[in-house]
């Protein structure tokens, strides 16, 4: 088994922050969360993250403002969108605006498996 | 005198002839009945001529007064045209001198070739009225008989002009006195009828037949203060109001042509140049004959008693418009003879015939059935002797149904009374409406809130829901390993339970917003309200990327007031904040909520925000319900909340700010201690 695929986790919310590593780990992935958009641009794994598991409402730049950023920088990570806003309408946009999966929370472990390994296999 | 006897004869026939010639001559009508002095000696003259067989016969008659001299000549036919009356009076006046007394009885005179005998005689005893002469070619001329004939025949003329001068004078002091008396009389008429038309109170003028001004009294002239020049020229000169004037020519021309009786009412101008009304009339003045000898006018001015008339008119008016507007009719009733005196208007909301007779049956009739008792109640109570005060409905012939309220003031010692009843029926219609808008209004508020608490409520549970879900999985993972990873398993078994409180919190909070069934009064720290509210909201504010600041003032008092219904208050007003802000990218999406405390214990709340702001001029609309800023609002939050406020007995406004973005206030007192009573609070639908 070589390098495992790196995940990083964007979420204002601190629980999130903390669970979602342990559990990609356990799934046989590298994580690493970030509380904003802006760590995450700031850091140095952006060209190494192979999914991106990012939520839509954060004070400051926003999930869908990251992605854009992202794809102005060229950096074509593959995103999956999680949030705890019960909107059903949003879903459609994001996965229309190139979004791999949008998954409400709270979301089981399986649903989220299923959404990273379709995220990597677009890679 | 020498006479011949051979005509003794003769003699006598002479003298009988000279007899008769005297009784001729003092019989001559001309000297006893008076008349010209010139006809009477013209008639002794030609007696005289005739008489004597004279050639000629002059008189020369002075006129004591007027100077002058008559001088008649009577010329015999054998002297006429041989000599003039001139040149027989120059001749005469040369040979027989000025001075009458010392005149010759007789001499010769040559007038022209004719040789003639002279005699002369004077009129008056001195001469002094003039001379009578005679000429005959006789050489014997005058005899006796002659020369008497002549002095009788100069008395006479003398006694005859005397009495002529006598007669003609008392004639003349006769028609003196008569024209005197005439004078006087006119005078006298004049003088009274000055009086009387100068005392008439009224303006008086006299016309001629033809309309021209004559004569006007005095009053005419101090109020036009014109000259009777100036008057006559009415037509041009701005004397009648120029609006007036076509008509009044037009009606005084027909008169005038017509000779019937004109009036008119029209205004004069008065000397200070202001126009006044007035009546005028005339009517023609006839004559024996029926002819039109004059026109009579008579001006009354009219213009106080057409001013109060105009007012009275404008007053009326002014009621009826009163009432109309304001759909109140007035009425005086005699309960006791059952006599009523209704305003039109009160016609107007009985839809009765107007001016038709009205009784207290006539009115019951129409009375809605179910308001019968009412209506019979108000009747005995104003026969009792209370003033009513009276509501009920009536159903009009057209089947409308009105609501009728009113009262009634007692005027007398019977049961008469003076009312108003105003048709109220627009304003229970527009009542009843506004109530039901009103619950529904709460309704679809309650909706609305309930749904942006369930949006709220659902994100803040699936947080801690998600964390939860996350850790288990996590930890059933790690124990299923090999080896199992107790430690992490224990990790996050922590971290589950950890997230697990927190969603207990979340709904403990939300049992705490919701737990009371009713809604009641109790103390309130409003700080402590914000802060939940900021908490329920603060996901969907961060989600907004708001910056929230928070200024509660340490100091604050609690209020009495409804709690839930203060945090729905709060809730709207940071939401409408935070809507306002989304299209903000050029600045920071500033949100502060501050609160603090009032003079007059009161609490004051303020939710500042940096958004697109309102004008001005939609500031009263942003508190009715339906009007809204956003395109996705319903434009009710800011209704109901200033409802919610006010029902705390508070007042909720808005401001521009001076920078970008508005501030919404609301402030209420602390309670009913320090307000009005708070009971309406709990009367809610």
């Amino acid at each position: 088994m070589g390098t495992p695929s790196l995940v990083s986790v964007v979420d204002d919310d601190e629980s999130v922050r903390e669970s979602l590593p342990d559990l990609l780990r356990e799934f046989g992935f590298a994580a690493e969360a970030f509380s904003s958009a802006e760590a995450f641009l700031a850091s140095d794994v952006v060209s190494e993250t192979s999914c991106l598991l990012l939520d839509v409402a954060m004070p400051g730049m926003s999930g869908p403002d990251l992605q854009q950023e992202l794809r102005r920088r060229q950096r074509d990570i593959p995103i999956v969108f999680i949030t705890a806003q019960g909107d059903e309408t949003v879903r459609p946009r994001l996965l229309a605006q190139g979004a791999v999966e949008c998954l409400f929370k709270p979301f089981s472990d399986t649903a989220l498996l299923d959404a990273l390994n379709a995220a990597l296999r677009m890679r | 005198m020498e006479v011949p006897l051979e005509s003794a004869a003769d003699e006598v026939t002479r003298l009988r002839d000279c007899l008769n010639d005297l009784v001729s001559i003092t019989a001559l009508p001309a000297l006893s009945t008076g008349g010209e002095p010139g006809q009477i000696l013209s008639t002794l003259l030609d007696a005289l001529l005739g008489m004597l067989r004279l050639s000629f016969v002059f008189v020369r008659l002075n006129d004591p007064e007027a100077g002058d001299s008559i001088q008649i000549v009577r010329l015999a036919e054998s002297l006429e045209g041989t000599a003039r009356a001139r040149e027989i009076s120059e001749a005469i006046d040369s040979s027989l001198g000025d001075a009458p007394l010392n005149r010759p009885p007789h001499v010769r005179v040559i007038i022209g070739d004719v040789d003639l005998s002279v005699a002369s005689a004077h009129l008056g005893l001195q001469g002094q009225n003039g001379l009578v002469v005679a000429g005959s070619e006789r050489r014997d001329f005058p005899s006796e008989t002659e020369r008497l004939l002549l002095d009788v025949t100069a008395n006479q003329a003398a006694i005859g002009l005397q009495h002529a001068r006598l007669l003609s004078e008392q004639k003349r002091l006769e028609e003196l006195a008569q024209r005197r008396r005439t004078e006087e009389a006119q005078r006298e008429g004049e003088r009274e009828s000055r009086l009387i038309v100068d005392s008439i109170p009224g303006l008086v003028a006299l016309l001629t037949a033809t309309g021209d001004v004559e004569v006007v009294n005095r009053q005419v002239f101090e109020y036009f203060g014109q000259t009777l020049e100036e008057l006559r020229q009415w037509g041009t000169n701005d004397t009648i109001h120029p609006e007036d004037l076509p008509q009044v020519i037009e009606v005084f021309t027909r008169a005038i042509t017509s000779g019937s009786s004109y009036e008119i009412v029209q205004r004069f101008r008065r000397s200070d140049g202001v126009y006044r009304w007035f009546s005028n009339s005339g009517f023609p003045l006839r004559d024996a004959n029926g002819h039109i000898v004059r026109w009579c006018v008579l001006l009354t001015d009219i213009d106080d008693l057409k001013r109060a008339e105009a007012e009275l008119r404008r007053a009326y008016d002014h009621l009826a418009e009163a009432q109309r507007l304001s759909q109140t009719g007035s009425f005086t009733s005699d309960l006791a003879t059952d006599e009523h005196c209704w305003s039109e208007e009160f016609y107007r909301i009985c839809e009765f015939e107007p001016g038709s007779k009205v009784t207290i049956q006539r009115l019951g009739d129409i009375v809605h059935p179910e308001d019968v008792p009412l209506y019979e109640g108000a009747i005995q109570r104003a026969i009792a002797g209370t003033e009513p005060v009276f509501h009920f409905r009536i159903v009009t012939s057209r089947g409308v149904v009105k609501h009728l309220r009113g009262f009634a003031h007692r005027i007398a010692d019977r049961p008469v009374f003076v009312g108003a009843v105003q048709d109220v029926t627009a304003s229970r219609v527009a009542e009843d409406a506004l109530n039901k808008a009103r619950s529904e209004l709460a309704h679809v508020a309650r909706v609305a809130t309930l749904s942006t608490l369930t949006a709220s409520i659902a994100h803040e549970l699936n947080q801690p829901l998600s964390g939860i879900i996350t850790n288990a999985g996590t930890c059933l993972r790690m124990l299923d390993a090999n080896p199992p990873n107790v430690e992490g398993a224990r990790e996050t078994a922590r971290r589950t339970i950890r997230d697990g409180n927190r969603a207990s919190e979340v709904v403990a909070l939300l049992r705490a917003l919701f737990s009371k069934k009713e809604f009641a009064l109790e103390p309130v720290d409003l700080n402590e309200a914000a802060q939940e509210v900021l908490a329920l909201s603060f996901s969907e504010l961060q989600r907004n990327r708001l910056i929230v600041q928070s200024e509660l003032a340490d100091d604050l008092p609690s209020i009495i007031g409804d709690r839930v219904q203060l945090q729905q208050v709060l809730l709207n007003l940071l939401r409408n904040a935070s809507d306002a802000m989304v299209g903000v990218h050029d600045r920071p999406r500033q949100l502060l909520i501050r609160t603090e405390r009032e003079d007059g214990d009161r609490v004051r709340v303020t939710v500042r925000d940096a958004g697109t702001g309102f004008d001005r001029q939609s500031m009263d609309n942003l508190f009715e319900a339906f009007y809204t800023t956003k395109s996705d609002g319903m434009g009710i939050g800011l209704s109901v909340s200033r409802s919610i406020v006010e029902r705390h007995h508070g007042r909720l406004w808005a401001e521009p700010n001076d920078g970008p973005g508005a501030t919404f206030s609301f402030s209420i007192p602390r309670g009913p201690d320090s307000g009005t009573d708070a009971a309406p609070l709990m009367r809610h639908s």
